[in-house]
């Protein structure tokens, strides 16, 4: 059953290939090959798997659930890698496996040094893809597309896969809750196109860019990313869609239905708007002191995109952010464990994690004066379970080990320190800054093979939230 | 369909996954958020109070079609029924725990406070038993449209003549019945011609009236009256059962609380009333089970019921029934050979059930201790079924047409059968193919 939902599933993977396909065959670039042969690779395994092995059983539980979304995302990675490998610039596997899960994953980092000649467009518009898929989600999408899935295990497959602590339904059916989901998400996107082909962008840069930036992955058609543009309109329309890909999509459907209410009255809109605003002063205070504020965009919009480009896990930098200071950079890393709201497409360890565990925080240490005070969690209105508030805390600890242990094993491969952990921290985060910041010098370019592997775990762990992985190599998962 | 049901407990769970299989939007109120977490799959849920005018906004009843109040205290079904009235909820449905509020007299006055149909499980139990009382050799008895369609469930003996034959030989015989499905190791089939029917099963038969005397026969039964009845437990079924049926009856009850005895002898005139535990054979036979017709345990545990009627069994008491209101133990009780299992989840959420059904007749209903549903249909203008004969018609094997009432009278579907607009559709069809099965009638 799990094989065959998922050779389902390649099928599906290889029909989206096709749109690269098309797109190369439109350039008249010699990776319309690749793409044909990888979409052929797929399309074959997938109906193998699909239509050769025998249902055993139909019933679908909690194992299978975790197992399947799991399987997916390294799946639809090895087969995702194809075009990477096939097409003339030829990546090594590691290199194009890394490629790929950093696309699913919305990291956008790129083992690409920089100053290599440019893809071809049929492999720019598949990384942009990849981007958007693994933005709202394989699992989300499938459970949209494919009503079979709905009945059995459906709920752990959408409670595995999106991030967040819980998890609002918008309909009854989960399958409704989905398409509704992936409906927002596509309109946005939809919108983005039209509003930056407006703008000075080629119908091309925009889809791109569109995908890039809804899903929150930072995937840019430009070496210089969206500075290259040196137009502000552009960098307002981006500026203002990464802010939604950070939200709440729930949220974004309840406004859509016309309930303003429930955006007002969200503690974690509210927290997620404050640090921005407070990340936005602090940023131009280091600008005013680095003397860079030359007009008043400066101050205006280029610290608003870098903020929530950063807290949204996309991944674009401004123009001069190199030049502001070494502060920023500091306000850069909390906002990137931070990431955006739970159940947007952002990374992070999410900004509702934060706020329970700034609350039970202040419960403890109250507690400490107090023993035998009552002290609850409460979050938009609602007290918290405790269990609930034990598993916040222990993610955020089990995110800590992840990334000590990743920035461990990257240096004991010979990365230098700092970028090694700093990379695990990015990888994890699902955010990945151009050269300027990482330190490399040169993008994931210089790191070894083995450490590649690594990084992409981590990016895939980040992904699906820690649990739904770590719970397939736990021994009581198996038994 | 937009359904919101008020109250997880037994009855609103299962109907909430019951619907929900039928691809019907649910959404379930409940105070307790462990009670609403296992639920939490396919479906909605609204953590509150179901009379909070909130919690309903929140669960947005007043787009819902239905809005089914089934907490355990009747007042709060009512008034959660008459706030959701008020929001525009279009049907309103609670559960009630007295008779009172049943009686046709106050229907006016239940539907001002906005509720538009009740749910007395009690009742329903009541009714139930008296059905199999009448019916002894039969396992369950449903009469549809004042009796001109009849659906038996018999279990078949080993000197029954029906035991080891196919059904295409029954073709050949002058019997007037279909054989509609066969409940064989714990699992509903709808039988082909090439099905051979073996001793042990349960067989579910659609007659008609006329027919019912030569099916006694062929099913190795005897139709014995029934007289005398013992019933273990004074619960609000037996004095629902003693009031009901007071002429036709003798009521024994045995209750071994000496309070409720007075209770109950205060409520049931007309019935005797033992204090002392049925699980005590001398009590038992001080209640006259030597010459007992029908035993019937209603007691609060379902394993002291099924232990008991099995004593009773071996009294030598012919007919038994049980309560069983733990569903796991419905299936084992079946097999032990008690001839008649009552549960008051199943039958209120199939009565429930029954109100989606398009088809607004209260008679027809669902199979609900089988995982097959019998539905009765009415056959619109134009619609598919309508096309051709029956055998040419390419049904799915999952469903099976049994009979159908036509200008009022009852007849039995075969393969010539061409079914007109406006009959009446008597079907069977496994587990979930009902909603496919009413686009077959247009």
């Amino acid at each position: 059953m799990l094989l065959r939902v998922l050779g389902g599933l390649l099928v599906l993977e290889a029909a989206f290939m096709l749109i690269p396909l098309l797109t190369a065959m439109i350039y008249g670039e010699s990776d319309v090959e690749a793409f044909a042969i990888s979409a052929a690779i797929t399309g074959c395994a997938g109906l193998l798997l699909s239509r050769v092995l025998k249902v055993q059983s139909g019933n679908f539980g909690k194992r299978e659930s975790f197992l399947l979304t799991g399987s997916v995302w390294v799946v639809f990675s090895l087969f995702g890698m194809l075009p990477f490998m096939i097409s003339p610039i030829h990546m090594s596997v590691s290199d194009a496996f890394f490629e790929a899960m950093s696309g699913f994953t919305t990291t956008g980092a790129t083992i690409r040094a920089t100053g290599l000649p440019p893809l071809g467009h049929g492999l720019m518009m598949w990384q942009a893809l990849i981007q958007w898929l693994g933005g709202m989600g394989i699992i989300l999408f499938t459970l949209a597309v494919i009503p079979a899935l709905n009945n059995s295990g459906g709920m752990q497959m959408f409670n595995a896969e999106v991030p967040g602590i819980t998890h609002d339904k918008l309909m009854p059916r989960i399958s409704q809750t989905a398409m509704s989901l992936w409906g927002i998400y596509t309109f946005l996107t939809g919108l983005l196109v039209l509003l930056l082909w407006i703008g000075p962008m080629d119908i091309f840069d925009s889809i791109c860019h569109a995908f890039g930036t809804m899903s929150t992955g930072g995937f840019t058609t430009q070496p210089d990313g969206i500075a290259a543009y040196h137009s502000d309109y552009i960098a307002i329309v981006i500026t203002i869609f990464m802010l939604l890909g950070g939200i709440n999509f729930s949220l974004i459907f309840a406004a859509i239905l016309g309930n303003w209410k429930k955006l007002t009255t969200n503690t974690i809109l509210k927290y997620f708007m404050a640090t921005i605003l407070i990340c936005w002063i602090l940023f131009d205070v280091s600008i005013l002191i680095n003397g860079q504020a030359h007009r008043w965009q400066d101050l205006i919009i280029s610290p608003l995109f870098q903020v929530v480009s950063t807290i949204s896990s996309t991944g674009y930098i401004a123009r001069d952010f190199v030049y502001w200071g070494q502060f920023p950079l500091a306000l850069t890393f909390i906002m990137m464990f931070s990431g955006g709201c739970a159940g947007s497409t952002s990374g992070g360890a999410k900004i509702d994690r934060l706020i329970y565990l700034h609350r039970w925080l202040k419960n403890e240490i109250s507690h400490c004066i107090h023993p035998n005070a009552i002290y609850t969690v409460k979050v938009n209105g609602k007290i918290a379970n405790p269990d609930l508030v034990t598993k916040v805390v222990a993610f955020l600890a089990l995110y800590m080990v992840l990334i000590a242990a990743g920035g461990t094993i990257l240096s004991a491969m010979g990365c230098p320190t700092v970028d090694s952990f700093f990379s695990s921290f990015a990888c994890i985060s699902n955010t990945s800054f151009g050269a300027s910041v990482t330190g490399y010098g040169d993008d994931f370019a210089v790191i070894p093979d083995a450490a590649n592997w690594v990084l992409a775990a981590l990016m895939m762990i980040g992904r699906l939230e820690i649990f739904t992985i770590l719970v397939i190599f736990s021994p009581s998962f198996w038994r | 369909m937009r359904i919101v049901i008020a109250g997880a407990g037994e009855v609103g769970s299962h109907l909430a996954r019951l619907l929900s299989d039928e691809e019907q939007d649910i959404i379930v109120i409940d105070e307790d958020p462990e009670r609403l977490a296992p639920l939490d799959s396919n479906l909605m849920t609204v953590c509150g109070k179901p009379t909070s005018f909130l919690c309903q906004k929140e669960a947005r009843v007043g787009s819902a079609d239905l809005f089914i109040a089934v907490t355990p205290y009747e007042s709060t079904n009512i008034v959660a029924c008459g706030i959701a009235k008020s929001f525009g909820a279009h049907c309103t449905v609670a559960r009630v725990a007295h008779y009172g509020f049943m009686d046709p007299a106050n229907k006016e006055t239940m539907a001002k406070m906005g509720v538009d149909r009740l749910i007395y499980p009690e009742y329903l139990a009541a009714k139930e038993i008296i059905t199999s009382l009448e019916h002894s050799w039969a396992r369950s008895w449903y009469g549809l449209h004042d009796g001109q369609i009849i659906l038996v469930g018999v279990r078949i003996g080993k000197k029954a003549p029906l035991n080891g034959m196919q059904l295409k030989e029954l073709a050949s015989k002058p019997w007037g019945f279909h054989i509609s499905a066969i409940r064989r190791n714990h699992e509903t089939i709808i039988p082909r011609g090439d099905a051979i029917i073996h001793e042990g099963d349960i067989l579910y038969i659609t007659t008609i009236r006329e027919n019912v005397e030569s099916l006694v026969e062929i099913c190795g039964k005897t139709n014995r009256k029934i007289r005398k009845v013992i019933i273990m437990g004074g619960s609000k079924i037996a004095i629902r059962l003693a009031d009901m049926a007071k002429g036709r009856f003798k009521f024994t009850i045995i209750d071994n609380d000496k309070s409720v005895c007075r209770k109950l002898a205060l409520k049931c005139p007309d019935a005797r009333i033992i204090h002392g535990d049925a699980r005590d054979t001398d009590i038992m036979l001080e209640a006259g089970a030597e010459e007992a017709d029908a035993f019937i345990a209603l007691s609060s545990s379902s394993e002291s019921n099924i232990l008991t009627t099995l004593t009773a069994k071996e009294l030598g008491i012919p007919k038994s029934v049980a309560e069983v209101e733990d569903m796991q133990f419905i299936p084992q009780a079946e097999a032990l050979g008690i001839n008649t299992v009552i549960n008051k989840k199943l039958l209120a959420s199939s009565t429930i059930f029954q109100l989606l059904l398009d088809a607004d007749s209260s008679t027809s209903k669902c199979l609900a201790l089988a995982d097959a549903e019998v539905a009765e249909l009415e056959v619109k203008e134009g619609s598919k079924i309508t096309r051709a004969a029956v055998k040419d018609l390419n049904l799915d094997k999952s469903m099976t047409l049994a009979g159908l009432i036509r200008d009022g009278r009852g007849m039995l579907i075969t393969g010539n059968t061409v079914i007109e607009a406006g009959d009446r559709v008597l079907l069977f069809c496994l587990g979930g193919a009902l909603r496919k099965v009413e686009k077959l009638f247009g």
